[in-house]
């Protein structure tokens, strides 16, 4: 059940991604939250988490993952590694491009 | 796949002859190279020494057999065979910054030349004067021009450039050709018209392609991305968000089927599903040899572990049959509509032909439609 809770709030913190703001303080919680999330997961759980998301899902968790990487936490990078792992099997060396690249960052 | 390892440096640019015997080439110099087929060998047989910058472009025109460069000295030389000597014509683009790219128009009276200076030289022969004059299209173009490509009726030229947007423009010279007759991508065509202009990207597009009716335009750019509009469509843009590095050419083979290739070092085939608007990736072109697997020593595999921590026994060479980026594509047989055979080049200095029936049978899950 437990599972279920996060992979929901997974989504969700997907979904309600801020696109298009210029608003740095709502960019910044956003950034909050998913971090929140995606370090609630256990390690056997993200690679079913990551097949769940759409091309565009994963560009933008991609997104996420390399601004959390940006500001580390004290647990954090350890995590984002291995979403990283996930992440990059699915959406290849394009995914991350599209990080470098990208003119409206998460 | 026939590959041919010319240089040990980048080829910059290439173009064929119309019976495919010859291909002229930038040794990533100020100079031209043509070589010829004897057999199965490549002998050069002219080096054209004219300009005073890299050659950033070369196009071969087939029925008059002209070639036409351009470089980063901002000029562009008409070539044109006397004898065994290819003579020089300088063509003044009126321009500030590097030439990057150059086309013939498909009747050969015209050819375009793309910039740094952030717009098109449209360039004729004016016979009064016996010189070739160009006019420019500017507006709205806000970065250098990388690639272009003429639509089959001599009118409509595609732009890719690096701010991010593909565009199709009208370059009607009422000098040298009749009025247009209306196309899909509209009917008033006055020099400079704006077609179409495709919605920002987030990379440079690097090369740009129409398909062989002229109805579609489509466009890799550098945030790994393929774009095709379709003007059957009205105009609608299909995109593709791929999995490889960025993609540096492409080109049609078929109507409904790309080929593009990039920093990744191989050839794809892409597929462009009208009925659903959508493009979708068909598989990489290259059929990697078998390598022979031998086992590590345990000395190796400490060695792995110190420089790269790791013990695998993956190979460090590319298996692909380039070594380094691809960065142009010609179609060599069979047009952009049947296309049968296609040349990549790349800066590995390598050139390799490929032939689609024989990577048909050899890719069983291959389907080009």
């Amino acid at each position: 059940r437990r599972t279920g809770e996060a992979l929901r709030a997974f989504h969700t913190a997907i979904r309600s991604s801020p696109g298009n703001t210029r608003n740095q303080a709502m960019k910044e919680q956003a950034q909050g939250t998913m971090l929140k999330v995606l370090t609630s997961f256990k390690s056997s759980e993200i690679e079913q988490a990551v097949n769940s998301l759409d091309r565009n899902g994963v560009d933008l968790l991609m997104k996420y993952i390399y601004k959390g990487f940006e500001k580390p936490t004290e647990n954090s990078s350890a995590i984002l590694l291995q979403w990283h792992e996930k992440a990059l099997a699915v959406g290849g060396l394009g995914c991350i491009v599209r990080v470098l690249t990208a003119r409206k960052t998460v | 796949m026939a590959y041919h390892s010319f240089l040990l440096e980048p080829i910059s640019c290439h173009a064929w002859n119309k019976d495919r015997t010859q291909i002229a080439l930038c040794p990533n110099n100020h100079e031209v190279h043509i070589y010829r087929k004897d057999g199965a060998k490549w002998s050069k047989v002219h080096e054209l020494k004219e300009h005073n910058g890299q050659v950033t472009g070369i196009d071969w025109a087939p029925e008059s057999n002209r070639l036409v460069t351009c470089g980063t000295d901002r000029n562009a030389y008409v070539w044109t065979l006397k004898g065994n000597v290819w003579k020089p014509t300088l063509v003044i683009l009126r321009i500030n910054r590097a030439a990057r790219c150059v086309k013939w128009s498909p009747k050969e009276n015209k050819f375009a030349v793309g910039s740094g200076s952030r717009l098109i030289s449209i360039c004729y022969f004016e016979q009064e004067n016996d010189w070739w004059v160009c006019k420019h299209i500017k507006k709205p173009i806000r970065s250098t021009v990388l690639s272009l490509d003429w639509h089959p009726n001599n009118v409509l030229l595609a732009a890719g450039s690096c701010d991010f947007k593909c565009r199709i423009f009208s370059a009607y010279i009422k000098e040298v050709e009749e009025r247009p007759s209306p196309t899909p991508w509209g009917s008033k065509m006055p020099f400079g018209e704006l077609m179409f202009e495709s919605s920002s990207s987030c990379g440079w597009v690097h090369s740009i392609c129409f398909s062989a009716s002229g109805s579609r335009v489509a466009w890799v750019s550098h945030d790994s991305t393929l774009c095709l509009a379709d003007a059957g469509k009205k105009m609608a843009v299909a995109s593709l968000c791929t999995e490889t590095l960025p993609l540096l050419a492409v080109t049609f083979i078929t109507e409904n089927s790309l080929v593009a290739a990039g920093h990744d070092c191989c050839p794809m085939l892409f597929t462009y599903d009208e009925s659903q608007g959508a493009l979708t990736f068909g598989g990489k072109l290259d059929v990697p040899k078998q390598s022979s697997q031998r086992g590590l020593t345990a000395r190796e595999r400490f060695q792995n572990l110190d420089k790269k921590a790791s013990s695998d026994t993956a190979n460090a060479t590319l298996d692909t049959l380039h070594k380094n980026s691809i960065s142009q594509i010609s179609v060599l047989k069979g047009g952009k509509d049947k296309c049968s055979q296609f040349c990549t080049t790349g800066m590995d200095g390598g050139m390799s032909i490929w032939d689609v029936k024989s990577l048909e049978s050899a890719l069983k899950d291959l389907k080009i439609k």
